[in-house]
């Protein structure tokens, strides 16, 4: 019987705690009501200092903190946005800065010393990302309060396009303010917080919004359902996005997208070199079959790395069709005994990992045998920088201006000096590219196939039922931001 | 207290070549953190000359030594992608993960030791068997499926719980329970093995035959003699739960040194990796030298010796 008694209490001990485990846990409830916005976000900004950020998120917010002199238009074309420009000729251009949008958030006016300040500060940094893209600047002075002259060392009909880095106060940079941290801009959004979660609030009503860092994607979906987040953007796999769809509490709005993913070949390759070869693989892909498979809504065929409206983009290209018997004709005429062994190399995102398993299945068709190789981010953008592939498979995100030509596919510009991760080397192409013709560019990479353009990903915003505001945009800003709002109930 | 100086002195070169092997580690693996910093539109000018002020262009003995120098005057160095004191990261993170992992080991100590009592004391019996079931269950369980698993239940179908995040004192809950999950069941199977060796000893035999009551055999005589392999378990998890508990920091966006680790190395932020590798090198060790010092405690025949 003692025995009895102690296995009884111990087993009423552990029931006691659970008990009140349950009391407890159940009165922690559902989420308190609030007012502010709550976004879930796969990876939170790096910086909030315009002048170091080059990741996705960063570039995002800043572009809400700060106001810059140049935006763009739906074709991509640059317009004012703090300032309207002349350029007297291809080195010397004048900004007059406009009346609207000219308050930083500490309550002090922008003018005219405020954007030589920045990037001034911008030419004198040895560890900031961009300083190379305005290395051009000979000089930037201030005419008047409102008027900023720029001269150029060489001739760049493309410079206003690229005056898109956020004016931060003149005062704040001579006193070395850490902006990555607490930053203070003159744009729609101004920065309240920045602990576990980034707090920023709109200047035109006050409304406030969280961006919280959720990494995994299906606890995103689950905080997005539960009213934990309000709304999340991009960054989940078609299926969750699907599914999201069918949730009645839940709203997808979609939109095409811009961002080029593309399938890299390392043209050094003793394979790859010949074009007959490349364009085997190309055929041996089904893009309609993927996009429709496995892609999310809004994902359309891609072309070249600028999407058709662009201003610089070609409409007149044809996608390559899927044709694997062509491509096993081209790859015998071409000399190569069947099956072909290619190597692949992506990241260890799942849904990369998937669409190269998917590719892996077609080319099977056409005799080619894809090996994949998924390595961590780190590892796997060094070995394509320094041309450790045969394949690869990566996108080009907010790409605005056809400079990107130049910088992927000049023989110039093989890294480290540029982008040209395939080692690209045509003298017809590197011509067109310095001319800046564009279409005929594009057409002649067309025919050379260094790469294989696969799709614009489309973009959506999930999102709680009952916000009202628009501007999703293809390129997946955050600009919404300006106006999304709770409707009145 | 000699031999505990001793041990403590050992810990010196263990985290010497904890050191030494980060430091080669990181920085053979592929990845320049000065392409990271700089872009794929810098001249190659800018990268030499950041990589100078970086000290990234000395030979790897002159890094390591600088590196040594630095940290013996207690500067740990600065991220290179944030700029910020890595002294402040890890003072930021450090408490989160103690928080974290102490919750944690409190709740497995809580239903493991006393689920290993009642298998030991019910041997072959429906407790026991229904012990060792949930036991195997539980430590055949991933975090990284059990993580949101437990989110489905508790946050999403019963609406108890945060789903993730660090917003609300309840949101530790998921993930302890989540790290509790597999020790607790580690904890019950070594307790409930260690409990049955002991019960079968001769000084148990002998109070039971003095009329002790069943409890009193259990918890004052067998018990303590049972948690001697206990504590050792005990030590070694806790020193990979302080260690950070990288899929389940990452899973519940628990800002703990595991996260902290994980992005660095994503972004090739070697100051702020060795920092953490150094940190969490240094937990292991020391927790394990408490360990043993409680060993000592609970066993008169160990004793350090000289």
């Amino acid at each position: 019987m003692p025995e009895h008694r102690s296995t009884a209490s111990i087993v009423t001990c552990v029931k006691a705690f659970l008990l009140l485990a349950m009391v407890g846990l159940a009165a922690c409830g559902k989420p308190a009501t609030h007012d502010e916005i709550r976004f879930a976000i796969a990876q939170a900004p790096l910086t909030l200092d315009p002048r170091y950020a080059t990741d996705a998120a960063s570039e995002r917010v800043n572009r809400l903190i700060y106001h810059q002199l140049v935006d763009f238009d739906v074709h991509y074309r640059p317009v004012p946005s703090l300032a309207t420009w002349i350029c007297s000729d291809a080195r010397h251009c004048r900004f007059s800065l406009k009346t609207d949008g000219r308050t930083f958030h500490d309550g002090s006016r922008l003018t005219a010393e405020d954007v030589v300040a920045t990037y001034r500060s911008l030419l004198e940094l040895k560890d900031s990302p961009h300083t190379a893209e305005f290395a051009n600047i000979s000089d930037v002075l201030a005419v008047d309060a409102d008027t900023v002259d720029f001269t150029l060392k060489h001739a760049d009909d493309q410079f206003p396009a690229r005056l898109i880095i956020g004016i931060l106060p003149a005062r704040l940079l001579a006193q070395a303010h850490d902006f990555s941290h607490h930053p203070i801009g003159s744009g729609p959004l101004k920065f309240v917080a920045w602990n576990r979660a980034l707090q920023l609030q709109r200047v035109s009503d006050g409304q406030r919004f969280v961006l919280q860092e959720v990494r995994d994607p299906t606890v995103r979906v689950l905080k997005l359902l539960r009213g934990e987040a309000d709304m999340l953007q991009g960054d989940l796999p078609p299926e969750l996005v699907v599914y999201l769809k069918r949730q009645p509490s839940i709203v997808v709005k979609e939109v095409p997208g811009t961002n080029d993913s593309y399938l890299g070949f390392n043209m050094q390759d003793l394979v790859l070199r010949d074009v007959r070869v490349r364009r085997a693989i190309t055929l041996s892909i089904d893009r309609d079959a993927i996009i429709h498979q496995a892609m999310i809504g809004g994902t359309r065929p891609a072309t070249a790395i600028l999407p058709p409206e662009h201003w610089a983009g070609n409409p007149n290209l044809k996608p390559y069709p899927h044709d694997p018997k062509e491509a096993r004709r081209l790859l015998t005429e071409a000399g190569i005994r069947l099956p072909l062994k290619l190597v692949y190399k992506t990241s260890t995102d799942a849904q990369r990992v998937r669409l190269a398993t998917i590719m892996q299945a077609q080319m099977q068709q056409a005799g080619i045998d894809l090996e994949i190789r998924s390595l961590d981010w780190g590892t796997f953008f060094d070995d394509v920088k320094h041309g450790k592939f045969q394949l690869y498979g990566l996108t080009w995100v907010g790409i605005k201006t056809p400079e990107i030509y130049r910088l992927a596919f000049h023989s110039a510009s093989v890294p480290p000096a540029g982008a040209n991760r395939g080692r690209v080397a045509d003298e017809i192409l590197d011509r067109e590219i310095e001319r800046g013709d564009w279409s005929a560019a594009t057409a002649r990479i067309h025919e050379l196939l260094p790469y294989v353009p696969l799709w614009y990903e489309g973009q959506f915003l999930a999102m709680q039922a009952g916000f009202a505001g628009d501007h999703l945009s293809p390129d997946g800003n955050w600009d919404w931001m300006q106006t999304f709002r709770r409707k009145l109930k | 207290m000699n031999s505990f100086l001793k041990r403590l002195l050992g810990v010196i070169p263990v985290v010497f070549g904890v050191l030494l092997l980060t430091f080669l580690l990181v920085h053979l693996v592929p990845g320049d953190p000065v392409e990271v910093m700089l872009g794929e539109s810098a001249t190659t000018a800018d990268r030499t000359q950041l990589r100078a002020e970086l000290g990234l262009d000395q030979p790897l003995p002159i890094q390591f030594v600088t590196y040594l120098g630095k940290l013996a005057q207690g500067n740990f160095g600065y991220s290179i992608h944030t700029h910020t004191p890595i002294s402040r990261l890890l003072a930021e993170r450090l408490p989160a993960t103690v928080e974290l992992a102490l919750l944690a080991l409190s709740i497995a100590l809580f239903i493991g030791l006393p689920l290993g009592i009642v298998a030991a004391i019910r041997y072959r019996q429906w407790p026991d068997k229904m012990a060792t079931v949930s036991a195997l269950t539980l430590s055949a369980m991933p975090h990284f499926w059990l993580g949101p698993l437990l989110m489905l239940v508790f946050a999403l179908w019963l609406g108890w719980l945060p789903v993730n995040g660090m917003e609300s004192r309840a949101s530790i809950v998921l993930p302890a329970l989540t790290l509790a999950c597999g020790l607790t069941a580690i904890l019950t199977r070594m307790t409930r093995a260690s409990l049955l060796e002991v019960l079968s000893e001769d000084f148990v035999r002998t109070a039971r035959a003095k009329g002790l009551s069943q409890r009193v055999v259990v918890l004052r005589h067998a018990l303590k003699a049972a948690l001697l392999p206990v504590v050792t378990i005990v030590g070694l998890q806790l020193g990979s739960l302080l260690a950070g508990a990288v899929i389940t920091e990452t899973v519940f966006g628990w800002d703990g040194v595991g996260r902290l680790l994980v992005e660095s190395i994503e972004k090739r932020d070697y100051p702020v990796t060795q920092a953490c590798v150094l940190v969490i090198a240094l937990i292991y060790v020391l927790v394990n030298l408490l360990t043993d010092l409680t060993y000592a405690r609970l066993d008169p025949r160990v004793r350090f010796t000289r």
